[in-house]
């Protein structure tokens, strides 16, 4: 308007920016900093956990392992000569830890090793869980008594401490558990090969153990327990939310009612997830009786909460099919269900899809409804046998025994901790690229 | 376009399709639809003009009852189509839009192969018997809607990958392949290009030997082009019904004469 009433103002030229062009510029490229700077903190963020994660959690997949034979004394294991089955359980882990004495004198004798401890205080070394091992071997191989067998032992948190370097000379000075002279040893031991770090498959496919062997404890059996969760989760929230999400989107008439439930649904989603572990706790175990630590219970309990998730997202895929393939459908005569069946619903599919896995994998992540129902502490020792043994005995879960071991004293556990979170990771990260992937595969234009 | 001697034997000749009477539409508290009286004739195109939002393609809908979809929109009075209520409480809206095919404004082919697009219809209907049966309807379907000749090599490729001309012919095609007596048409060419609008038309004047076709038309041209008689609609109710020729040279209401003219709309 002051340009066409004042034609020729000298400064109007296009090769002078004026003062509010320039203001503009400025503001735009103040915010690209703002943006690059968020960018670049969130990104030394994901490193630095990614190099924490890793740095202190590789080293719960190796595991310090002692190679040596051990002569299965008849006249230990099995008096009498009968080879009766009965009579060979009766000897006790106690009835196995001469042998193992006498197995590390031997070593010492073949290796040439020079040292002054006794055979007792050698032993020491091994994890608490070696007699048993040994035993468990007897018993499944009862033919080998009087054969000289290699095994290969675990060594005991400290030794095994001592080869991460988590435990030093100087650090074990008030502990009780281990001795210079017995890192000697073990020294002595890595020189004539007897002694190895190597990766450990136990962790990964194991059991968890007690207090006094971190070193045997695994989260397979935990993993195991998450699965059978999962299962349950996907059987029932799936059909479920999709039902539900189907019959609100396609089918409810749109009043107060439906209006109430669309609100509540949203609130459900944002629910802490420790509410419905005690909804599970009352209803589930104390009201129906269903038996506690069970991953049976778990699964409804996480159903509950991954149901608003699920509902959602498939309302939104729903919603993001174009109306006019609906009009399509019913155009040429299809009842609203087939419009919805044949049409609708293999468009939001993809959609559906990514939902669940999403919903799934916050599931699998979540640790605190877990506690109140019990799926937490030192549970389950064996894998489950059965799919129904699977669902109903009592199980732990990855992030319950990821806190688990989190809490315990031992710096042993701690690592396992991390090495824990690795494969909840691996998980976690592999169920959103499924999720990524079939949305890409399956994404369809119109 | 087309002789209009013709269109006054044709008119002489059929009878009523259609019938509307006292038809209300109310979208909630809005009252869309005031009062439509209309005979609407059997094998003949009939268009419906109107400015934009003066309820001419509510009122199509009406007629396959397409705005029950629709939860607020609620409909009063009597439409019968070959003397049967449509309204009636024993008609199903699904068998009534097996008869009463539709095209709609903008061409919504399925995200499916042509053939599925048109097979598709047929198939829940279950008007073939065997995969010969159905292959000769997807023909006949291809062939009416004029598209045979451009899709026959490609019949299961996607019919979404077509230009958007060739998808509303594949609609249309898709809409008779249920073989349905009228076809109702929202605005069919307002996406379309000229050239494809041409084709279109001609096919509309072909598909009148066989079925009853009711077009929302925005473009009076078009009206004049492929109608023999036009309804004007204006602010929720039919001002003037008649022959096109008519309606566009002697219109008896001064709305209508407006509207024509430019002045209103």
């Amino acid at each position: 308007m002051t340009d066409a009433s004042q034609p020729t103002v000298p400064n109007s030229s296009l090769h002078i920016l004026d003062a509010r062009t320039k203001r503009r510029n400025a503001a735009e490229s103040r915010f690209k900093l703002y943006g690059m700077i968020a960018i670049g903190i969130g990104l030394l963020m994901l490193v630095t956990l990614l190099t924490t994660i890793l740095s202190k959690g590789t080293g719960a997949f190796t595991q310090t392992f002692v190679t040596m034979e051990v002569e299965l004394l008849e006249s230990k294991l099995d008096k009498t000569g009968e080879r009766d089955l009965e009579k060979i359980k009766k000897v006790t882990t106690f009835g196995y830890a001469p042998l193992i004495k006498t197995a590390f004198e031997q070593t010492v004798e073949t290796h040439g090793i020079d040292t002054d401890l006794k055979s007792k205080t050698m032993a020491k070394i091994l994890s608490k869980s070696a007699a048993s091992q040994l035993r468990d071997y007897v018993i499944s191989n009862p033919d080998q008594i009087g054969q000289t067998i290699e095994f290969r032992f675990l060594a005991n948190s400290r030794v095994d401490g001592y080869m991460k370097g988590r435990v030093t000379r100087d650090s074990i000075a008030n502990d009780k558990n281990i001795t210079a002279a017995q890192l000697d040893f073990v020294d002595q031991l890595i020189e004539v090969g007897a002694l190895k770090k190597t990766f450990n498959i136990d962790f990964i496919i194991g059991a968890d153990a007690s207090d006094q062997r971190p070193e045997a404890a695994g989260i397979g059996v935990a993993m195991m327990g998450s699965l059978f969760m999962m299962l349950v989760v996907l059987a029932l929230a799936l059909p479920i939310g999709v039902a539900a999400s189907i019959y609100l989107e396609e089918f409810a008439p749109k009043n107060w009612i439906t209006d109430i439930i669309e609100v509540n649904i949203s609130n459900l989603a944002a629910v802490p997830s420790i509410v419905f572990g005690i909804l599970g706790l009352a209803v589930f175990i104390n009201y129906m009786h269903l038996p506690q630590s069970a991953p049976l219970v778990g699964g409804l309990v996480l159903t509950l909460m991954t149901l608003p998730t699920i509902i959602i997202s498939t309302r939104a895929a729903l919603k993001a099919v174009p109306p006019s393939i609906r009009d399509a459908a019913l155009g040429v005569g299809a009842s609203k269900m087939q419009a919805v069946f044949h049409h609708v619903l293999p468009l939001a599919a993809p959609g559906i899809l990514t939902g669940t896995i999403i919903g799934l994998a916050q599931a699998l992540g979540e640790t605190a409804p877990l506690l109140l129902i019990g799926m937490i502490g030192f549970i389950a020792s064996n894998m489950p046998g059965t799919v129904g043994e699977g669902l109903l005995s009592p199980n732990s879960a990855m992030p319950a025994q990821i806190y688990e071991w989190a809490k315990r004293a031992d710096p042993a556990f701690y690592e396992r901790a991390w090495g824990g979170i690795i494969i909840l990771l691996i998980f976690l990260i592999s169920m959103n690229t499924l999720a990524v992937l079939l949305r890409r595969r399956f994404e369809r234009r119109w | 376009m087309y002789d209009t001697e013709k269109l006054g034997t044709d008119v002489n000749q059929t009878n009523t399709k259609i019938s509307a009477r006292n038809v209300q539409v109310y979208y909630g508290d809005t009252h869309a639809i005031k009062d439509v009286n209309v005979d609407i004739d059997a094998k003949s195109v009939t268009a419906f003009i109107g400015p934009s939002g003066c309820g001419k393609s509510t009122f199509l809908r009406c007629i396959n009852r397409m705005n029950d979809t629709i939860d607020v929109c609620r409909v009063k009075g009597d439409i019968t189509i070959d003397g049967e209520d449509i309204y009636d409480k024993r008609v199903d809206p699904v068998q009534l839009r097996a008869k009463v095919g539709m095209v709609f404004q903008k061409p919504n082919p399925f995200p499916k192969s042509i053939y599925d697009n048109i097979a598709y219809g047929p198939r829940i209907h279950g008007l073939a018997k065997n995969k010969a049966d159905l292959d000769e309807i997807v023909e006949k379907s291809l062939r009416r809607g004029a598209i045979w000749n451009e899709v026959k090599d490609r019949l299961h490729a996607p019919g979404t990958g077509l230009s958007g001309g060739q998808q509303q012919r594949l609609c249309i095609a898709r809409a008779v392949a249920t073989e349905p007596e009228v076809l109702l048409m929202d605005e069919p060419c307002s996406a379309l290009d000229p050239i494809a609008t041409a084709q279109v038309e001609e096919l509309i004047d072909e598909l009148r030997d066989q079925f009853s076709v009711v077009i929302v038309t925005h473009s009076m041209q078009q009206a004049a082009r492929v109608s023999q008689k036009t309804a004007f609609f204006h602010l929720g109710n039919l001002v003037e019904y008649g022959d096109t020729s008519q309606i566009f040279t002697t219109p008896k209401d001064e709305r209508t004469e407006s509207y024509i003219t430019g002045r209103i709309g």
